[in-house]
């Protein structure tokens, strides 16, 4: 991992000496006064980019499933890609405010709160995909074990879709609470900013639950903190393991391998980490928070990336050495199709983007120059999804007979569900910026107040 | 001051919600559950009267239910096998022959409103028993009481075969004057039942009765 | 006759699945009005029953109970119980071949076509066309009225017109000419023989649109009557074909089929096998079945057949001198073998041959009287009547018609300006024609140039009958009441002639006068009809006439100069498909999306090229090509544009195009399919199913021919690809891609004659199945298990087995767009693959392929609402109310053998709903569906079964697949009784279960290909 004892030059986590009330003023400054040109054209963009999803899925439910590219042989394709895709998105919030924390990581701290709001919009947006992928999705709730006159017909435990309810749900609920959990002092700060008695201060007054921000409350507060990350830390491993279960319990070849968890989880934290880094990046420009998120946790992060990366590379290779050691035709047909098959370029641009790509991050000339960053980091968000997308289609478009292999072709109304999706999450993101500090005022401060020698971490 | 006044007024409609839920409560029914559902019949047919009093036994009329997935509801022609001597109550007849009597003519054949709708239908003039020029033979529109969905498929025959007594689902249709649903015809209910009889059997009989899904559902 | 009954309907929930409104059937029944309150398919009843629950609850609260009324009958006919099936015994009007009928009746309406196993010669079989034919009852585009100059007429106008202009014809003496097909109708036969009578001048002419004519001419050559000698493939050992596709579309398919599989069952010590050598342009159903095919061009056949013949002449020593050949395009040795092997099976060898060259056809009876086939595998003195036609009359009555010597045409069962070369020069000649009398069910080529139009019956509605083989005389009842005002030929001739009369008096009159005397028993003729129409056919003694046996007629004769192929031509080849025929069903959607047995390619014809050829053109699958041709006699040019299709195995300078497209009225299909917004439609450019390639045909010197233009083919530069229901078509997974020694997937196993001899596990690619289990077995199976078994040995592809699975539970038709997108509905489909063969030729395997009813069924562990869950016989259910469609079990099938519902089908043809067989429910958007091994005749046959007391038999459940399968290729039955035929299948040493390796242990097994060759043919392709 990255920087676990602290050096004695190793330059402060804030950059430019702040105090602590600069801190809030520019962290807060977001907040108040009219949202700049940038941001109104960028909430623009993407809500019209959900309402174009929303109109592709409103026809899919009226017409039917059949309006996705799908066929008798690739049942599952962009919207299971999707899902996928967004669930990974989420393990970096997870991973940054639980694991690091417990890893006593003090540079998280500039990042956490972002994080963690993109993990609950990524999940919202996964959520999605596995409800309107389904044939009869006003029969959704037939997933839940809910009491019927069936004569006691519940649901399936034994199937990984079964899992993926119970193992979502929870990630779900764990992130939210976790996220607001460490949102209530800085509402509190903001209320207590805001002037007069409007509305927007009997929210902030409603939602930061009293706080009042004497010692007593924040050792309760940073218990509770504890309790949840170590709650979160798990979740970050089971969810996507679950997740690859969808697919490893199956036995279609290229699909049926022990390999995946891990694997799951590395694609996971790799992408998510790209997509903290995408955004991050983004931010400190657009809101001036150049001395808070400094090159140092740019170049953290790169290392996250890079890592991550390399495990990915592995897994890839992996699955190949085990088709052919396997020895099984079907199996090593599967692979070789995946490779050089009617999906090849997939293939190519899912290794290029995933494995080639982040090498780059050797170099400490790479990792500083932040247009880099920010372009590799969106090549790893491209290719990810392309992972997800070459696992899924290319094992089911050949599998076991000949006769029925078949092609698949994505139509407008599933890249309309795509870009909807990506839609609502920068619609969210960008109302959360806008709306709430997205930096964790009262951590970073604790980093501040200290100088970069002392130990231990926000306590 | 406000916030008690707030107060107030949600614990007032939430008691409000929660009497009117209870009273409403009777009432609520999964989709497709029809337990209770009396229909108004073209004909005042009365099974007390006729499965009840008179004792017909039900395949007399239902004769379906013993060679087919349907009981069947018997043609015009099964109740005339009765009703072309049976036209009214007896009582009717008895003050008509005794009217009769007093004026010294014919006792005139008196028909009830309700056997009335029968000759109709066959189109045939009660008096003569001939097709009645005017009129054109319609069959009857009975109403269908006990439905099952369109995806499930209910077979009378087994069920008679193994000797189960027609009340066992449709209830006690020989103390109706209108036959009424009683059961819920819940996929429950009959899963259940099947499950029973396969310990204890039917009238002392074992039975095999499947909880396949494919018994119904194909 | 239950359907003669004036009968109400009690309206069965089961009609209410999917069956029509009162409005909409009133009109169809007269006095028989099919009347319910709630008239919402079974997928609306879903979506409004099973869907919307949560909300339902909460608005049930204040719901009722929808008002479902219940008519019972008013007078109850004694022989119904409403509910029941009810079976009729008939006959097949599917094509000319007269295949025995078991109808299935369900509440006054057939749902059902199958075939009869007392019918001698079809026993049992019914073809695909044949179980599709039920579809054109429920046709709402038949003419359901007379017309009158494109007008709807009533039959009292039409009758008074006709009959006036008839009678001045007849006093002036006026030519009046009745074309038909082959009338197979011996009551019909005479019927219009007397209603000619009066007529001074007037001729009955027969032909048949796809002509065997020469083979007739050849048979009055060699034994002076023109009769269609009745091929007895069954007991044939060595089996020559040139160009005959005889399993799948030639005469007689079904009985040839049953004939034959007879043949191919390995049986007796040493097992024997019937040897099968196939000589033709195209790649056909009967080809793909050979144990030596060879590709030959047009040409090429006659100089095979010359050498052969020369051959077989010399062993017998018969004069027969076929003229100097040109060297014969097949390695001498091999013709050798062949006729050497022909001569060792005399009296139990075969030849055969589809060409129009009466001289070849003579050569061929020459072959087949020196193998001493007569009399034993050729029956000419109990002929065939499945074919009459003839060209020569057909000629003549073109000339006529063009000079405008013909006062009045009736037409029957034909449509000649579809199927004549110069269609419109006919439609011309017919305009000029005073009385013009059609008596087509539909507004078709030729109908819309009928002065008048009298629409026949479907066979379903008619009284007729049907000689197929001379002395099986077979009896067509009606099956419903009759849907509109059509009206029976025979009754029209008999109003017309002045002496009306039902169709049920005729044929009865008939069989008293003609029939009944020709009886073997002394039955008196009540009880001979009764028999009659109960078992559908009766055997009496032939009238055929008389033959002389084979006599010096081959002398002398010469195979035909053949013109030599001009460099960058091809030799066109036209052909019918198994679903179309001639053309006749082109109003069958069943048909048209039936994927072509050997093509696989649906909704269309198409060009088809060898793969080489192909290379040399620069043309790829689907790319549009345009076929141009000069017709050596007028020397006029015909042009036609279509798809091109690889097709392997066909011969290099060949194109082969289909016949029987591009039918008037085929545009209805238009919208056939779901409409959505990247949806396209399923007609052509032309708006139409194909395009018909009628004017290449050639009609001269006395025959139809079908081969052997000259067409140039050029690059539109448009491509239109074909929608075929599979995309690979090789064994052998794609050679850049293939792991080491894993080219061949071990799905079908396959051996050779000599090698099952030696070892009958020969072939056995060892599926390396796990026989050690970590858990105990979960699936007891203490009652039956049901089981399936199909022998790859007698299937031949036919694509039966589809259409019967298609009619019995309800699969709907998608559409060309929606087959193109792979998403077609057929639960059984038959997997055809190639293989490279002996001499560099190509293997074809068919391999039907259906639910496999796995015991560790792959798609039940991954199902989240236990929609599809094993039941304790053995199958893998699928419950589609409970189904959400997550399509997690289709992805997870090894198999790929589900099919998932993308949208609601389109189901507003009301009348065609008619079909929906009550038994089985119509599934709802969004739902999986698949095989359920016709669980609806399961547990009929078990509660019927319980009713009667009885045990559940092992034949008692057959499922549709089977029932039909001419080939009888499939077995069903209990696997938990030793006794069942499925049960000794299991046990055969060519048992084996496609990718058994995975462990999912599937109830449906195959039994192993076995061809007929020396034992390297199939050690080659083993491992």
């Amino acid at each position: 991992m990255a920087d676990m004892d602290v050096g004695a030059l190793r330059p402060p986590l804030i950059a430019g000496h702040k105090t602590l009330a600069q801190v809030t003023e520019d962290v807060c400054a977001p907040m108040d006064g009219r949202p700049t040109a940038l941001w109104w054209i960028g909430l623009a963009i993407s809500v019209l980019a959900l309402s174009l999803g929303v109109a592709a899925v409103w026809y899919m439910f009226v017409t039917g499933i059949g309006t996705w590219g799908l066929n008798r042989t690739v049942g599952w394709a962009l919207a299971i890609t999707n899902f996928v895709f967004w669930i990974g998105i989420g393990h970096a919030g997870t991973l940054i405010s639980a694991i690091l924390f417990l890893l006593r990581q003090r540079w998280r701290t500039s990042v956490n709160r972002a994080a963690e709001a993109m993990t609950i919009f990524a999940v919202i947006c996964a959520a999605i995909f596995p409800v309107i992928h389904m044939g009869r999705a006003w029969l959704a709730y037939w997933m839940f074990p809910v009491p019927n006159m069936r004569g006691s017909l519940w649901v399936n435990f034994l199937s990984p879709l079964m899992w993926d309810v119970f193992a979502i749900s929870t990630y779900f609920t764990i992130s939210l609470v976790f996220w607001y959990v460490g949102l209530i002092p800085d509402l509190a700060t903001v209320r207590d900013r805001i002037r007069g008695n409007g509305p927007r201060k009997r929210l902030f007054s409603f939602f930061s639950l009293g706080w009042s921000g004497s010692a007593r409350t924040w050792h309760h507060y940073e218990a509770v903190y504890l309790l949840l990350a170590a709650l979160g830390t798990p979740l970050v491993i089971s969810v996507h393991s679950i997740v690859s279960m969808d697919f490893a319990t199956s036995l279609i070849p290229g699909w049926h391998t022990t390999i995946f968890p891990p694997y799951f989880v590395a694609g996971a934290i790799f992408s998510g980490m790209a997509m903290v880094l995408t955004l991050m990046l983004v931010a400190r420009k657009t809101m001036r928070l150049e001395d808070y998120i400094t090159l140092r946790h740019v170049d953290v992060m790169t290392k996250f990336v890079l890592f991550t990366g390399s495990l990915v590379g592995l897994a890839y290779g992996t699955e190949f050495f085990i088709a052919f050691y396997s020895g099984n035709p079907y199996e090593q047909f599967a692979y070789t199709n995946r490779a050089f098959g009617p999906f090849g370029w997939a293939f190519a641009i899912m290794v290029i983007c995933n494995v080639v790509l982040p090498q780059l991050f050797w170099s400490k000339r790479v990792r500083t120059n932040l247009a880099v960053v920010f372009v590799i980091s969106l090549c790893v968000n491209v290719g990810m999804w392309f992972e997800r997308f070459v696992i899924i289609v290319t094992s089911l478009h050949r599998d076991y007979l000949p006769s029925s292999w078949a092609d698949y072709t994505p139509t407008m109304i599933e890249y309309a569900t795509l870009i909807g999706s990506f839609g609502l999450f920068f619609t969210c993101f960008l109302l959360f910026c806008r709306f709430l500090p997205m930096i964790a005022i009262g951590e970073v401060k604790s980093v501040v107040a200290h100088d970069a020698r002392s130990t231990g971490g926000p306590r | 001051m406000t916030g008690r006044i707030v107060t107030i007024i949600l614990s007032v409609g939430l008691a409000l919600g929660a009497t009117l839920l209870a009273t409403r409560a009777s009432a609520i029914r999964l989709t497709g559950i029809h337990q209770g559902y009396e229909p108004v019949q073209p004909i005042a047919f009365s099974h007390r009267l006729h499965a009840g009093d008179l004792q017909v036994p039900c395949l007399y009329c239902h004769s379906g239910a013993g060679s087919s997935r349907y009981a069947g509801i018997p043609a015009v022609t099964t109740c005339m096998n009765c009703h072309r001597f049976v036209t009214t109550t007896f009582g009717a007849v008895r003050a008509e022959d005794d009217l009769a009597r007093q004026e010294n003519r014919k006792p005139r054949l008196l028909i009830s409103p309700e056997l009335q709708k029968l000759y109709d239908a066959l189109g045939i003039d009660p008096v003569s028993g001939l097709p009645a020029p005017d009129k054109t033979p319609s069959p009857i529109a009975w109403v269908k009481v006990h439905n099952v969905p369109a995806f499930t498929y209910f077979d009378h025959r087994g069920h008679v075969t193994a000797g189960v007594p027609c009340q066992q689902c449709h209830g006690p249709v020989e103390t109706m004057e209108r036959v009424r649903q009683v059961e819920t015809l819940s996929m429950g209910w009959c899963v259940n039942c099947h499950r029973q009889v396969n310990r204890t059997g039917v009238g002392g009989k074992r039975v095999n009765a499947s909880i396949d899904c494919v018994t119904c559902h194909y | 006759m239950p359907t003669q009954n004036r009968k109400r309907y009690w309206k069965s929930r089961e009609e209410r699945d999917g069956a029509p409104d009162p409005a909409a059937t009133d009109r169809e029944f007269f006095d028989t009005p099919a009347v319910t309150g709630a008239a919402y398919t079974t997928r609306r009843g879903f979506l409004t029953a099973a869907g919307f629950g949560l909300a339902g609850a909460a608005l049930s609260s204040c719901s009722r109970a929808p008002v479902v009324q219940a008519i019972p009958y008013l007078v109850q006919p004694e022989e119904v119980t409403p509910g029941r099936p009810y079976f009729y015994a008939s006959t097949c009007g599917g094509c000319s071949a007269g295949c025995g009928l078991i109808v299935r009746n369900r509440d006054g309406r057939p749902v059902k076509l199958e075939g009869n196993p007392d019918h001698p010669a079809s026993r049992g079989g019914l073809c695909a066309a044949g179980q599709a034919s039920i579809l054109g009852l429920y046709d709402s585009q038949r003419l359901t009225a007379p017309m009158r100059d494109g007008q709807r007429a009533s039959w009292a106008d039409v009758d008074g017109a006709i009959r006036t202009t008839l009678d001045d014809i007849r006093t002036q003496g006026g030519a009046v000419r009745f074309l038909t097909g082959t009338v197979t109708s011996p009551t019909v036969r005479s019927l219009i023989g007397a209603f000619l009578k009066p007529f001074p001048n007037a001729r009955h002419v027969a032909y048949d649109a796809l002509s065997t004519s020469a083979l007739l001419d050849a048979c009055e050559q060699t034994h002076g009557a023109r009769v269609l000698p009745r091929l007895r493939f069954d007991r044939a050992e060595v089996i020559v074909s040139f160009d005959a596709d005889f399993l799948g579309t030639w005469i007689s398919p079904v009985e040839y089929t049953v004939g034959y599989s007879a043949g191919r069952t390995l049986r007796g010590d040493p097992p024997r096998l019937s040897y099968h050598a196939q000589f033709e342009s195209r790649m056909s159903l009967t080809g793909g079945r050979a144990d030596w095919r060879i590709a030959l061009a047009p040409a090429e056949i006659g100089i095979v057949i010359g050498h052969l013949a020369e051959r077989l002449a010399r062993m017998a020593d018969m004069p027969l001198a076929p003229g100097a050949l040109p060297p014969a395009p097949v390695p001498a040795a091999r013709l050798d073998e062949l006729a050497d092997r022909l001569w060792r099976a005399r009296g139990r060898s075969l030849v055969v041959c589809a060409s129009q060259d009466t001289s070849l056809q003579v050569l061929c009876n020459a072959m087949n009287h020196a193998v001493g086939a007569y009399g034993t595998t050729i029956d000419v003195e109990r002929p065939s009547y499945q074919r009459a036609g003839n060209d020569r009359d057909l000629e003549a009555l073109r000339d006529e018609l063009s000079a405008g010597g013909v006062a009045a045409l009736f037409i029957a069962g034909v449509n000649p300006v579809y199927d004549l070369p110069d269609g419109d020069g006919l439609a011309q000649a017919l305009r000029t024609v005073p009385l013009v009398i059609s008596f087509a069910d539909h507004v078709d080529e030729t109908s819309s140039v009928a002065r008048y139009v009298c629409p026949d019956r479907h066979f379903l509605e008619c009284w007729s009958d049907t000689e197929a083989v001379a002395g099986v005389v077979s009896l067509t009842q009606p099956v419903i009441r009759p849907l509109g005002e059509s009206r029976q030929l025979i009754e029209s001739l008999a109003v017309w002639s002045g002496a009306p009369m039902s169709a049920c008096d005729l044929v009865r009159a008939h069989w008293t006068q003609q029939i009944y005397p020709r009886r073997r028993t002394d039955a008196p003729f009540r009880d001979f009809w009764e028999r009659a129409v109960h078992d559908g056919v009766v055997e009496v003694t032939p009238d055929a006439p008389a033959v002389r046996p084979f006599g010096e007629a081959a002398r002398g004769v010469m195979v035909p100069e053949a013109p030599p192929l001009p460099d960058g031509d091809f030799a066109l080849v036209l052909y019918p498909t198994v679903g179309m025929l001639d053309g006749r069903h082109a109003h069958n959607p069943w048909l048209h999306e039936l994927p072509d047995p050997t093509t696989k390619v649906t909704w269309d014809n198409y060009a088809s090229f060898s793969p080489e050829a192909a290379g040399r053109i620069g043309i790829a699958d689907g790319d549009v090509v345009r076929l141009e041709s000069s017709d050596g006699l007028t020397g006029a040019t015909k042009v036609i544009e279509l798809s091109a299709h690889l097709q392997p195995g066909q011969h290099d300078r060949v194109v082969a195009v289909a016949l029987g497209y591009g039918r008037m009225g085929t545009d209805r299909f238009a919208k056939v399919g779901p409409q959505w917004i990247e949806g396209r439609t399923t007609v052509g450019t032309n708006g139409l199913i194909g395009v018909s390639a009628a004017g290449f045909r050639t009609l001269a010197n006395g025959v139809l021919r079908d081969t052997g233009r000259l067409v140039r083919v050029t690059k539109t530069g448009r491509t239109r690809p074909l929608a075929a229901t599979q995309s690979h078509h090789m064994i052998a997974v794609p050679a850049a891609l293939a792991p080491a020694g894993g080219a061949r997937r071990p799905i079908v196993e396959e051996t050779t004659l000599a090698a099952y001899v030696k070892d009958p596990t020969a072939g056995s690619l060892g599926h390396a199945e796990p026989t050690a289990d970590l858990w105990p077995p979960d699936h007891p199976y203490t009652g039956h298990r049901w089981a399936m078994v199909v022998d790859l040995n007698a299937c031949t592809g036919c694509a039966a087995c589809v259409i019967g699975c298609q009619v019995e539970n309800n699969v709907p038709v998608v559409g060309r767009d929606e087959v193109r997108r792979h998403r077609e509905m057929h639960w059984i489909r038959i997997d055809r693959y190639y293989a490279d063969g002996d001499d560099g030729g190509v293997d074809v395997i068919h391999q039907p392929m259906l639910c496999q009813h796995c015991e560790h069924a792959s798609c039940e562990v991954v199902c989240p609402v236990l929609a599809t869950v094993h039941s304790s016989e053995g199958l893998n259910q699928q419950i589609y109310n409970r189904c959400v469609g997550t399509r997690y079990c289709a992805n997870n099938c090894p198999y790929k053998v589900r099919r998932f519902n993308w949208f609601d089908y389109p189901r507003e043809d009301r009348l065609q709903n008619l079909v929906l067989n009550p038994d089985v429910v119509v599934r709802s958007r969004g739902v999986m569906e698949k095989c359920s091994m016709c669980i609806q005749r399961i547990q009929n046959a078990r509660i019927e079964a319980a009713r009667l007391g009885q045990p559940l038999g092992p034949n008692a459940v057959e499922t549709a697949c089977q029932q039909s399968c001419p080939a009888r290729a499939i077995t069903f039955g209990d696997a938990n009784d030793p006794e069942s035929p499925v049960s000794q299948a299991r046990t055969s040493p060519r048992y084996f279960r496609v990718l058994a390796e995975l462990n999912v242990k599937p109830a449906v097994g195959y039994l192993r290909l076995v061809r007929h060759r020396p034992e390297d043919g199939g050690e080659r392709r083993h491992g």
